[in-house]
């Protein structure tokens, strides 16, 4: 293990700009933002806890270009990749999705593909948690055990590092001289802050009545016909941002320049709580109500991803409670789907 | 580092000819740029440049590899568009995609195929296929439906299947004409009589939602084994390779382990005939 001083992880990340697009999470108002650093590397935040935007969109974008006409080329294959800086532990499992659907079929998607490969992600473990942090429900740890290729815990005016990769054990090599060995003494004082966050998420979960998701099996088969999602939809306004800020949802819409000139083609975050997300081309919809899309959604994350990955699609981000304009609570639903009770 | 292949891509494709088939169903002929073949049931994405994509199966047989045909209903934007094709005109195609018909396990068993409507087109390219290999299937039987006789698609040729020894063949209309002399009725009031070999007896069955839902039934009924009743899934299969998450049916994407399953594989799942 490594430790950097403050003032050489500003440096350091200013190497990284050489070789990487650079983001790292500032601090607005109440919520974090990744910003690209090109020129104010100090200004950062590093722990706290995770950012407002999902990591997955450095890896498949909001919105870009698939196909350049009928050329075979990847578009934008050429740029620069990406280093992310403080991404935390919740947005780690949700690679575990990502890698699943964009990685491991018999068609792999060259964009994510290129992005795993070449994006370097500095991970750092949470130093609190905030009232909508439940991600020991889900069997994540509010400090990055795997996943990353270089993982930070802010000691002082510093960082303890651990690598997880060979590219992250490459880069630390690249600029070693800007690290130092570790004093021994810091690891129990890293141990000290892992354990008062968790002691935070465990106090937010008490409070909220969490089920763990080892009592998750068949929550969706046994209440599929239940009232629970009639009247868990009853505020929700359709906006989509439960799944475009979730780090688990990898849906994407598909679609084709207006320009009959230039054939391009691009795609888009898509939603499966939008009506005419499943409507096939005659006009029928399997789920033409907004309640079973909102099925749907649970069933995609917790009956479909452990059935065909082994996990279940939810990382305890809270980031679905938070942007919900309509105050619909996976925490909620998820103990009303537990005790299969039928009343709110 | 590995080269990935671009698989949003369409390859270029010119239309070579386009046969009004039906007032509302149109084929397309063309051929691809780059080399392509596909197997019966796999199907395609069609791109019109500057509208988008949709998939279809094609109708024409496996055997011809450079040039290939799709039977499109006017239903929406892309075939809107499709419609309006003329000979000579750039388009786009992507695939094969999915999984199609394993027309090798159907050898030396008897095989009963189930038409509805628009559900012709990737049947036909299946009856071919069967054609090629003829001799090698105990039994065939095509059984078609629609709704009026100006919807019957592929008229001529259906008129020389049968005249075929091989084959076995009846269509219905829902509603006649004057000139209409065949069977009037849904198309599983022609599948009585059927007697078959179970349980190694296929059935394949292609047609409208509630088409499909009702042959189903009715093959049951007749003895066929859930595992022995393919079906093709209607669903909207956009990427076409499991990634955009549109086309799901329970734990499978209709796009990429699809779009024809066995009836014992979705017969579980919720929302299957919708």
């Amino acid at each position: 293990m490594a430790y950097i001083t403050s003032k050489n992880f500003e440096r350091f990340l200013e190497a990284l700009n050489k070789d990487y697009q650079v983001f790292a999470p500032v601090k607005k108002g109440e919520q974090r933002f990744y910003k690209r650093l090109d020129a104010d590397f100090g200004d950062i935040l590093v722990g706290e806890v995770r950012a407002f935007e999902p990591v997955k969109a450095f890896f498949t974008r909001a919105r870009e270009e698939v196909a350049d006409g009928f050329k075979p080329d990847i578009p934008h294959a050429a740029d620069k990749p990406f280093a992310i800086v403080g991404v935390k532990s919740c947005d780690l499992k949700g690679f575990k999705i990502q890698d699943h659907v964009f990685k491991n079929h018999d068609y792999a998607d060259p964009f994510y593909i290129k992005n795993r490969e070449e994006n370097l992600i500095i991970s750092a473990d949470c130093t609190c948690a905030i009232e909508t942090c439940f991600c020991l429900a889900l069997g994540v740890d509010p400090y990055p055990t795997e996943g990353f290729d270089i993982n930070l815990s802010e000691i002082d005016e510093g960082y303890l590092l651990e690598t997880g990769s060979k590219k992250g054990k490459a880069v630390i090599e690249k600029y070693s001289s800007l690290f130092q060995e570790t004093n021994e003494r810091f690891i129990p004082r890293r141990d000290k802050v892992r354990k008062k966050v968790v002691q935070e998420v465990e106090k937010n979960i008490k409070e909220n009545e969490v089920p763990d998701e080892k009592i998750f099996d068949g929550i969706i088969e046994k209440n599929f016909e239940s009232r629970i999602w009639e009247e868990e939809a009853e505020t929700c306004v359709e906006c989509g941002a439960c799944t475009v800020i979730c780090p688990t949802c990898h849906c994407f819409f598909l679609y084709d320049q207006k320009d009959e000139k230039k054939m391009a083609r691009f795609r888009t975050w898509d939603s499966c709580m939008i009506k005419d997300y499943a409507r096939v081309a005659g006009g029928e919809n399997p789920r033409a109500k907004l309640w079973m899309r909102l099925r749907n959604r649970f069933d995609k994350k917790f009956d479909f991803f452990p059935k065909v990955a082994d996990v279940y699609a939810c990382t305890g981000c809270g980031r679905c409670i938070s942007a919900c304009p309509a105050k619909i609570d996976i925490r909620k639903v998820l103990k009303r789907l537990v005790k299969g009770d039928e009343k709110a | 580092m590995k080269k990935h292949k671009n698989i949003y891509r369409p390859i270029e494709a010119e239309v070579l000819d386009v046969i009004t088939e039906t007032p509302t169903i149109k084929t397309i002929r063309f051929k691809p740029k780059e080399k392509m073949t596909f197997e019966t049931g796999e199907f395609m994405e069609i791109t019109i440049p500057g509208v988008g994509e949709a998939p279809f199966t094609p109708s024409s047989n496996p055997e011809s590899t450079d040039i290939m045909e799709v039977s499109v209903m006017k239903v929406g934007k892309v075939t809107d568009k499709i419609h309006e094709l003329k000979k000579g005109d750039t388009i786009g195609v992507r695939g094969p995609l999915g999984t199609g018909y394993p027309v090798d396990d159907f050898e030396g068993k008897e095989v009963l195929v189930v038409g509805g409507g628009c559900g012709f087109a990737p049947l036909r390219s299946l009856m071919y296929e069967f054609f090629n290999r003829s001799g090698k299937f105990k039994k065939l039987y095509f059984r078609g439906g629609c709704k009026t006789p100006q919807e019957l698609v592929y008229q001529d040729e259906t008129a020389k299947w049968a005249e075929r020894d091989d084959l076995n063949f009846k269509v219905t209309v829902d509603v006649a004409d004057e000139k209409w002399k065949g069977n009037v009725g849904v198309v599983t009031t022609i599948l009585d009589g059927i007697e078959m070999d179970h349980p190694t007896a296929i059935a394949v069955v292609c047609g409208p939602p509630i088409m499909m839902k009702f042959a189903t039934m009715k093959l049951l009924e007749m003895g066929f084994k859930e595992n022995n009743i393919y079906l093709s899934m209607e669903k909207n299969m956009s990427c076409g390779v499991g990634k955009c998450g549109h086309c799901r049916i329970g734990t499978y994407y209709a796009c990429k382990d699809g779009p024809v399953f066995t009836y014992d594989k979705i017969k579980n799942f919720h929302e299957i005939w919708a």
